[in-house]
């Protein structure tokens, strides 16, 4: 009688506390978002030059940075994510060679920073020509688009290796016992899936890159943080042009966030289409009881 | 009699150190339905496996219509002998069209339509005409294991192997799997069963391999065994199931 008078104030102290938790995490979640909104206000409303912000001088160059940044971002993003295709496919590969090869890939350019990267292709490459030899004129935007292609197809090369070894063996084994051979197999049947499964894994690293490009500004790429850092210099006013930045890197980020959501949704051959069929199955299982 | 259609001379297989199948001899005639029975890790799944080489041998040979299928191309081999899996593997991101349409469209290089009407034909034929659009997740175990049936069917096998395809399913799902399967005997094709259900294997087995440890202990027309099987690790199975 009296355990059971125990356990169960136990449990009702249990419920209590959770209830208090969750209230103090409102309480907390509330405060935050009074301090930052207000001291957001603050600096909009004290700290901008709306002026300035608005002027054809610096709207025109932060769109000029932020169209050149957006080429890049395309161009390394289907890169990256062409090239960390192959990457995955090397690093479950039967042959051992391959497998290692895909390996130290990975390992190289995910233990070494982009930075090292791009000055490893920014500096050091062409200083494999003598000097006035290196052909190509404006070298900076190719190596970031190189570096970032590197960097990032390592990073999607493990996304889409952990996406195939989440598809079931007997996937590969049904695929396989209807004669066809392994790369039809992983074409038709584990890829899709793979596809699936990494998906929001690539999505979140090709935000990664598109953020990646502010370091473009130690290798003289004119992007976004190094039209900050020449108004910034110029009119002392930090908050104007930070107002741009920020602005412009959530344009992307964002749109590229919906663009993830809406590939996820595509390929969720599960649970869409599913629930209608799942009702439509269900009376006909019934008709198939009767019969 | 013609040669027989899938025939185990000798067969020997090794898991590391031990002897998962030892010294097979045995021959399946063309229509006939062979149900393999016997304790777990006696070697049922592992004997089918071997006929499209899912598993290999270490000796011995296994012929499909008088040629070795360790000469033969293994996709070939793969593409005559048609499988079913205890845990279906249905592949999820297609239809069941999809599912039965696929390996015909790709490997045989049929024209979508074509591949397409005789998916159709045999989804009928499974008893999922109605289902041709739904997708693996939507369908109950009972179903997918006929979808996977049809898309074994869609290849035409000369063969067709079960590996305890009704093991997975709810008891009240698994007479529907077993239809199908009655149909295709009754049609005529050439089947090999592993099952634990007793009373189907009587009622559709022409012939019944009993085996334990690895070995063949047993083959004996269906109605023999189960009446009065000729040995005694026969008699201890069957004592063991009452």
């Amino acid at each position: 009688m009296a355990t059971q008078t125990d356990s169960e104030s136990g449990t009702g102290g249990v419920m209590m506390r959770d209830r208090f938790v969750k209230r103090l995490g409102e309480v907390a979640a509330a405060g935050f978002l009074v301090a930052i909104g207000g001291l957001l206000v603050w600096i909009l409303s004290t700290q901008v030059n709306y002026t300035l912000l608005a002027s054809p001088l610096i709207a025109g160059r932060f769109a000029e940075a932020f169209v050149l940044v957006l080429r890049i971002v395309v161009v390394s993003s289907l890169l990256s994510v062409s090239f960390g295709v192959m990457v995955g496919l090397g690093r479950i590969s039967t042959s051992g060679i391959t497998g290692r090869i895909a390996k130290g890939y990975v390992e190289f350019f995910r233990g070494t920073p982009l930075l090292f990267q791009l000055f490893v292709i920014y500096f050091g490459v062409p200083r494999l020509w003598a000097t006035g030899q290196f052909p190509i004129q404006d070298w900076a935007v190719p190596a970031a688009i190189i570096g970032l292609t590197l960097n990032h197809a390592a990073y999607v090369g493990e996304a889409i290796r952990g996406g195939i070894s989440a598809v079931p063996d007997g996937q590969m084994e049904a695929a396989r016992s209807l004669g066809m051979s392994r790369v039809m197999a992983l074409r038709e049947v584990v890829l899709p899936q793979a596809w699936r499964n990494a998906l929001a894994a690539i999505g979140n690293d090709q935000i990664i890159l598109v953020k990646d490009t502010s370091l473009l500004t130690v290798i003289a790429v004119p992007e976004i943080m190094s039209v900050f850092r020449n108004i910034n210099s110029n009119q002392l006013d930090p908050w104007t042009p930070l107002v741009w930045v920020c602005v412009l890197y959530l344009a992307i980020t964002m749109s590229m966030s919906q663009l993830v959501n809406g590939l996820e949704r595509r390929s969720d051959w599960g649970s869409d289409s599913g629930m209608w069929g799942r009702l439509s199955s269900g009376s006909s299982d019934a008709d198939g009881g009767d019969g | 009699m013609a040669d027989p259609l899938v025939e185990f001379d000798g067969v020997d297989k090794f898991f590391g150190e031990t002897h998962v199948l030892e010294d097979i001899d045995l021959a399946i005639e063309e229509r006939e339905v062979v149900v393999v029975i016997g304790p777990s890790g006696s070697g049922k799944s592992t004997l089918l496996r071997c006929v499209n080489r899912l598993e290999e041998i270490r000796n011995g040979d296994i012929r499909l219509d008088g040629r070795s299928v360790l000469e033969a191309d293994v996709n070939e081999v793969r593409q005559q002998v048609g499988m079913v899996f205890q845990s279906f593997n249905l592949f999820p991101h297609k239809s069941a069209l999809g599912n039965v349409a696929l390996a015909p469209k790709k490997i045989r290089g049929l024209p979508e339509d074509d591949a397409e009407d005789r998916a159709r034909e045999l989804l009928d034929r499974v008893g999922l005409g109605d289902q041709t659009d739904s997708y693996p997740d939507a369908l109950s175990g009972g179903q997918q294991q006929r979808v996977a049936i049809a898309r074994a069917l869609a290849m035409d096998p000369k063969v067709m192997l079960f590996d305890e395809v009704t093991s997975a399913l709810d008891p009240e799902l698994v007479g529907e799997v077993l239809d199908v399967i009655e149909g295709l005997a009754a049609d005529g094709m050439t089947m090999v069963l592993v099952t634990h259900e007793m009373g189907f294997a009587r009622e559709v087995g022409d012939r019944i391999v009993l085996m334990a440890d690895g070995r063949v202990v047993e083959v004996n027309d269906s109605e023999a065994f189960f009446e009065r099987p000729d040995t005694e690790r026969g008699r201890q199975f069957l004592s063991r199931l009452l």
